[in-house]
């Protein structure tokens, strides 16, 4: 599964849990605080991907993530090498 | 005490969406139930009337008569929420509006809100398990507020600005009346103005439904094929409950508050009691129900003789059915008021019942007319005035309505036609 594939996924599950946000806002640099996401929202985005992705990081190693980027990095990483 | 009465109501019901649609299906005695295709064959009973298809989301851009800014908040707040509180936004959104809260509001601070019900987001939990036992951290962590009944008071309150007391009040199956009497007593005792009840919709997860089933609550034996015929309150065939989805709401008002914003009563809450037999069981009690109803009565300062009609708890249960019926003979020994059971139409909305039929109540006394009694065949008392299985008009000028709950607890209210 490609970076890319991730990103789209990770995309679909901000798109379905911020209503209203326009696709176009959705980007690499942005964080997810800077969309408006609470922090139940900022988890949900996450175990909602990892739980497509059939693969299981704890929570805690996202808390000091930058960007969405670095978000769809660590679960593409995951995914592609199967531990985080 | 300062005069209390309904100033707002709102209804998502499986028989109809909106007053509108809710009354027309009491009038024609259009029911909903059917099979639970969403549960497991396995289950013994898989009747019931339920709302699977409602979605918020979808339902609030046809709500023209709701204020833009409210559908707004109410879709941010709560299109992901759990199928209760989706509901309860919905009902809450109509009786909000119904009430005249938007064009002459009350000050935040002076609003409670009253959810009655427990366990009711049952539905959720059970989907929670095989996230979990497939991986723990697939938990949403959304999970640690929809799991709480409270997640019906945060939301409603954030979309409606309410903040004066709010808080969930349960007592089984007469949760809805146990709510109606708390913010009753909130607004008696000052504390508020106005406060919204809402009847929450009780999400059973297939667990719950075998439990009842079981417990030998449930109906659906001899009619397990026929789910038009199940539910069959006060009927000689009644053989236990049919599970029924919905949630409703109520605007209780002082009658100060109401005069000030230039609203009329639909309807005064005359008296409102709750009491217990003392036991953890399943079984009703004649002496506690008959209490019950008379307390209410003497509260109400109301002479039987006045009631021109009764809402029954009504369950199509045959211990539950005969228990009431002698206690309604107690007080009502000759010549009883015109009965009917909502639960007829409507199923067993469990925790929300009672608003339901606090609902139901209102609207037939203020449009004069009396809702049929569903599969009402073979009455077990055959001279009460049940309503027949049509609708037929009447003019209602006193009402009781009476829930029961599993743990010995009942209760009753009085509404009275507002002058």
């Amino acid at each position: 599964m490609s970076s890319d594939e991730i990103f789209g996924l990770v995309k679909e599950k901000i798109l379905e849990i911020l209503d209203e946000l326009p696709e176009s806002a959705v980007t690499r640099e942005k964080s997810l605080r800077d969309l408006g996401a609470n922090s139940i929202d900022r988890v949900d985005v996450i175990t909602e991907s990892m739980e497509d992705l059939e693969i299981s990081i704890p929570i805690k190693s996202f808390a000091d993530l930058k960007n969405i980027g670095e978000l769809v990095d660590l679960l593409h990483r995951t995914k592609v090498g199967g531990t985080a | 005490m300062e005069k209390v009465g309904i100033t707002g109501m709102g209804v998502i019901s499986a028989v109809g969406l909106g007053l509108e649609a809710f009354s027309q299906a009491l009038h024609s005695g259009r029911h909903a139930f059917g099979t639970l295709e969403n549960y497991p064959d396995t289950l013994s009973v898989r009747l019931g009337a339920v709302l699977d298809s409602f979605s918020l989301k979808s339902w609030l851009p046809q709500q023209e008569t709701i204020c833009e800014d409210l559908r707004k908040k109410a879709k941010k707040a709560a299109s992901r929420s759990p199928l209760s509180v989706q509901a309860a936004t919905g009902a809450a959104l109509e009786a909000w509006t119904h009430a005249g809260l938007i064009d002459s509001p009350i000050d935040p601070q002076r609003l409670g809100i009253v959810v009655a019900g427990n366990n009711l987001t049952k539905h959720v939990h059970y989907s929670m398990a095989p996230k979990f036992q497939n991986d723990p951290s697939y938990v949403p962590g959304r999970y640690a507020l929809q799991f709480l009944d409270t997640d019906h008071v945060g939301t409603l309150s954030e979309i409606l600005e309410i903040r004066g007391e709010g808080f969930t009040a349960g007592g089984a199956s007469a949760s809805g009346n146990v709510g109606i009497i708390k913010a009753l007593q909130m607004l008696q005792l000052g504390l508020a103005d106005g406060c919204l009840v809402v009847g929450g919709l009780t999400h059973l997860s297939p667990v719950e439904v075998q439990g009842f089933s079981n417990a030998g609550a449930m109906g659906g034996k001899q009619f397990v094929d026929q789910p038009d015929q199940a539910c069959r309150p006060f009927d000689k065939d009644h053989e236990g409950f049919i599970y029924g989805q919905a949630s409703a709401c109520l605007f209780l008002e002082t009658q100060s508050s109401a005069r000030r914003r230039g609203r009329a009563f639909l309807g005064e809450l005359a008296a409102g009691v709750m009491l217990l037999d003392g036991h953890r069981l399943t079984e009703p009690n004649v002496e506690g129900e008959t209490r019950v109803m008379k307390t209410a009565l003497l509260r109400a300062g109301i002479q039987p003789e006045q009631v021109d009609y009764l809402n029954t708890h009504g369950s199509s249960s045959p211990l539950g059915d005969a228990t009431e019926m002698q206690a309604i003979r107690n007080i009502w020994p000759q010549k009883t008021p015109w009965i009917n059971a909502t639960k007829g139409i409507t199923g067993h909305c469990l925790c929300a019942a009672g608003v339901v039929e606090a609902v139901a109540t209102l609207l037939q006394m203020q449009q004069g007319f009396l809702h049929p009694n569903l599969n009402l065949v073979h009455p077990i008392d055959t001279t009460a005035r049940f309503v027949p299985e049509k609708a037929i008009n009447g003019e209602i000028n006193v009402a009781v309505s009476n829930s029961f709950g599993f743990g010995g607890i009942n209760t009753s209210i009085v509404l009275k036609r507002a002058n």
